[in-house]
């Protein structure tokens, strides 16, 4: 069964961080995600740069809508996220308790399935 | 905030166990040279947070806490041991590879990797007997229970602890060395690994059906074993189409059981209810395989042939000259009766019922089919085709009779009802 963990981060929390101690939790993030990897359970792993790069775009009665970031109303962004293959619930919330950013962010953990059920 | 109910508590516990299980035990047997002693030590471990955690919360570092109390729970074994054989030396040098502290990681990456791959493969040793091999990796690389094994595999407490107790002591009296096999050895020895890992999943994918869900487990088990191998060792081919082979069948999971629990035939699944995230890494297993030149490994040759099914949007899509192509390679490659079944239901799509009932008369005398359902089973639906009613309502109640679960008997009876009353159909 697999899960997404989704890290959500506390908006502006990243410019409050030094060049050095960015790279350091990175790289403890990079180091979870192999000790995942080791484990079986990693299907994919990924790191998101900050919303201003990003826009939230929609369509409707045909007319494309696109704002750019950062998302003023969120308090939060996603910061990352991890795919995980697990037999339980409690594994993915396991291996999420264990992931260095619920230090500094939340994680929320869901169930990959189809959308109508 | 109030503390987690101990439910809660027990369940955390568990879930930490079946991650960490694997590199724990890996990491004491490499300092133990004994597997069952450090599962023992390891299950210590466990035990001591059953009975602290509930109340003093779950550490930080579960996995790291686990880990530290087991080795110290070795270091006190050893003491004792050394005690009364009077071996200061060795016990010297075996205190300070289990006293060391690593920080951050339970153990370096590479170092821990090398471990688990020895667990793996001693665990799954031919100096064991199958059954031992399988409930032995359950035990040390998957984390499950006893009890919990005994429940996957439908057997006796009693049997599972009995299998896995010979299976340690086995491995001590045979001064099995924990080490990754080298040279000419490891082609045997890996085939051994796929085997258990393979066997593990079928289990857990022919039980599907059944209600209990620690059946199914089996099968997160083994494709997580799977993942774990194809990323220690890399380079070999085998290791790819048999993960491969479990993501392209478990694809199918949520299609193969109607809403009453029912078994649904390939031909009138669901396609939509694949899971096309599985789909999609199975292929890629596969084209993994391929690319290391084993194309022709009968794993990824089962893969592929999983594979010419998912890739079909429809069943009238399915390329059975493919399939039937594949067949024929697989039987060279490893031949048995059941391939040769199965070519022959793939051979009745491309070249017709007569075709493939000529191929099946070659099975009639087989005596390791005597017993299997779907001999007849086949050779049933060849018969109706061909008209030949009576002959295909006795085949197919033959069918029923010896199909090992109620489910499957219930639609072998229904089909060999219909050639009585759908007489054509």
């Amino acid at each position: 069964m697999a899960y997404l963990l989704t890290i959500l981060e506390p908006r502006g929390q990243r410019a409050t961080r030094s060049a050095a101690e960015g790279r350091e939790l990175y790289a403890r993030m990079q180091a979870f995600a192999a000790g995942l990897a080791a484990r079986g359970v990693l299907l994919a792993a990924e790191a998101l740069t900050s919303e201003v790069d990003g826009c939230r775009l929609s369509v409707r009665e045909g007319h494309c809508q696109v704002v750019d970031g950062p998302f003023a109303e969120a308090r939060e962004m996603i910061g990352g996220i991890f795919l995980v293959d697990v037999a339980s619930r409690e594994e993915a919330q396991a291996i999420a308790a264990d992931c260095p950013a619920a230090q500094w962010a939340a994680i929320e953990v869901r169930r990959t399935g189809t959308c109508y059920e | 905030m109030g503390m987690p109910a101990n439910d809660d508590i027990n369940r955390r516990i568990e879930a930490v166990w079946r991650i960490e299980a694997p590199r724990l035990i890996a990491s004491l047997a490499r300092v133990l040279h004994d597997v069952g002693l450090a599962e023992e030590m390891a299950q210590d471990a466990l035990v001591a947070a059953m009975e602290t955690w509930p109340t003093r919360g779950v550490p930080d570092r579960p996995g790291a806490w686990l880990l530290t109390t087991a080795r110290r729970r070795a270091i006190d074994y050893l003491r004792h041991e050394a005690l009364q054989a009077r071996k200061h030396e060795q016990l010297g040098h075996e205190t300070a590879l289990l006293q060391r502290t690593d920080d951050d990681e339970m153990e370096r990456d590479d170092e821990s990797g090398d471990n688990l791959l020895r667990l793996i493969f001693t665990a799954c040793h031919p100096v064991l007997p199958t059954d031992a091999r399988v409930a032995l990796a359950l035990r040390v690389l998957g984390g499950l229970s006893t009890p919990e094994i005994a429940r996957a595999f439908l057997v006796a407490e009693a049997t599972v602890a009995q299998r896995i107790v010979r299976a340690k002591r086995t491995l001590a009296d045979k001064r099995i060395p924990f080490e990754v096999p080298a040279g000419a050895e490891l082609a045997p020895r890996l085939a051994s690994v796929l085997g258990v890992i393979y066997l593990i999943f079928n289990e857990g994918y022919a039980a599907t059906a059944g209600r209990d869900w620690m059946r199914p487990e089996l099968c997160e088990q083994a494709l997580r074993l799977g993942r774990v191998l194809a990323a220690l060792v890399p380079r070999e081919a085998e290791v790819h189409g048999l993960l491969a082979l479990m993501e392209l069948q478990a694809s199918r999971f949520a299609a193969r059981i109607d809403s009453r629990g029912e078994p649904v035939l390939l031909a009138d699944q669901d396609r939509a209810r694949w899971d096309k995230a599985r789909i999609r890494r199975g292929l890629e297993a596969l084209a993994q395989a391929a690319a290391l030149g084993g194309a022709d490994g009968p794993y990824a040759l089962q893969a592929a042939l999983a594979a010419c099914h998912a890739r079909a949007e429809r069943y009238a899509d399915t390329d059975w000259k493919c399939i039937a192509a594949l067949y024929a390679r697989l039987a060279q490659v490893a031949p048995s009766p059941v391939v040769q079944l199965n070519r022959a239901v793939a051979v009745a799509m491309v070249g017709g019922p007569q075709a493939a009932l000529d191929l099946l008369d070659r099975l009639a005398d087989e005596p390791r089919l005597a017993q299997y359902h779907l001999l007849p089973s086949v050779r049933g639906d060849l018969l109706r085709k061909l008209g030949r009613l009576d002959e295909a309502r006795a085949c197919l109640e033959r069918a029923a009779h010896l199909a090992g679960n109620d489910r499957e008997r219930e639609l072998l009876r229904r089909r060999a009802l219909a050639c009585t009353h759908h007489p054509g159909a």
